[in-house]
């Protein structure tokens, strides 16, 4: 079960790391049921509010709820998506991208497909010409924060403990605290997944998936959710194709096959070659609805 | 992968609708395309719900398509 990954591990906190000052916020508390009560004090007050005036006036009424008696007793029909929550938090942040302007994208692949190299670089060429906001999600380490900052952008790093994924909240509070100016790009570094990152909309305003050629031309067919849910899919590290005998036209079939309306590109992040058609991408990526 | 964060989320979904009331049953649905292992799900079950009004309700899923991954209805338990 999660002992695969260890997600969901009670002992489970999630804290936020501002760089700039060294400021640590923890974001979720741990323990089981402990995190469920925090939760929802924390970031649903109404949802709890209107919970309690739910439980005083439901029991013999059952007005607000179609019903039906099965062999136990009432049945209530829900039909409410078992992610409806983070669903809802990822609608409000979305609205909040469109409003401002802002282009947020969702950066998801596997550990060391070189996302954080792709980052910098971006912001080496970019420099200037567009304000830059990372969001960094490891489960541990403030390391890639610190690249980000190094490279010359406003960082925050939230590390998950023991979660495998970034949820739609921690970026609420992340954007929160990092307040992106009018037209900025915001690049949110997920945790490197690419299993569980696929289920949760963040309220970006596009998935990108990055493949490495050293991962192998397969990697799409062995995790089709991700690369099914990416608009954008990047082959990095290009530049190595040749030295680990990576077949990019294959890579590039194998994505179609699970994914076939993701545009594609090949870079490397490390020599700069292919960015171009990154940063044009960057550049005509118009923010609104999908 | 997850199914532990998932079911706790079924839990407190249901749990804001059912007041304080025992909860004997609860059914989801749960399509092919939706990553979620029902068989984990099922395992965790017990853990999550226990001390909760969800405690020993059982955890009832149907098949559904695509990415789909509701939850269709809850039953009340018998008030003794």
């Amino acid at each position: 079960m999660c002992g695969t990954c260890g997600c969901s591990d009670p002992a489970n906190d999630v804290k936020m790391v501002d760089p700039e000052t060294g400021k640590e916020t923890l974001i979720r508390q741990g323990g089981l049921l402990h995190d469920h009560d925090h939760h929802h004090g924390h970031d649903h007050g109404h949802e709890h509010g209107h919970a309690h005036s739910h439980d005083h006036h439901h029991p013999h009424e059952g007005d607000d709820k179609p019903h039906a008696h099965g062999p136990n007793g009432e049945i209530i029909s829900l039909e409410q998506a078992v992610l409806s929550k983070n669903d809802s938090i990822a609608a409000r942040n979305r609205g909040w991208f469109e409003g401002r302007g802002v282009l947020a994208l969702n950066l998801v692949s596997s550990p060391g497909a070189g996302k954080t190299t792709l980052l910098e670089r971006t912001i080496a060429e970019m420099a200037g010409e567009r304000p830059i906001y990372v969001i960094e999600g490891d489960q541990m380490t403030t390391n890639d924060a610190e690249r980000i900052r190094a490279a010359g952008a406003r960082a925050i790093q939230i590390n998950t403990g023991a979660g495998c994924h970034l949820e739609a909240d921690m970026i609420a509070d992340a954007v929160a605290t990092l307040d992106p100016e009018p037209g900025a790009l915001l690049l949110i570094e997920n945790v490197g997944n690419l299993v569980c990152p696929s289920m949760f909309d963040l309220g970006e305003h596009m998935k990108v998936a990055v493949i490495s050629t050293t991962e192998g031309e397969d990697k799409p067919l062995k995790y089709p959710h991700m690369f099914r849910a990416a608009g954008l899919v990047i082959i990095n590290k290009i530049d190595l194709a040749p030295h680990v005998d990576f077949d990019e036209d294959l890579c590039r079939r194998n994505i179609a096959e699970v994914n076939g309306t993701a545009r594609i590109l090949s870079l490397s992040a490390r020599t700069s070659e292919g960015m171009d058609n990154w940063l044009g991408f960057l550049d005509g990526a118009v923010v609104g609805r999908r | 992968m997850h199914e532990l964060g998932l079911s706790r989320n079924i839990v407190s979904i249901v749990s804001e609708n059912a007041g304080d009331r025992p909860v004997a049953r609860v059914r989801v649905a749960i399509g092919p395309l939706a990553c979620v292992e029902t068989r984990a799900l099922q395992f965790c079950w017990d853990i999550v719900t226990e001390d909760t009004s969800l405690s020993g309700a059982t955890l009832e899923i149907v098949e559904a398509d695509a990415d789909t991954f509701l939850i269709k209805e809850f039953e009340f338990g018998e008030i003794a």
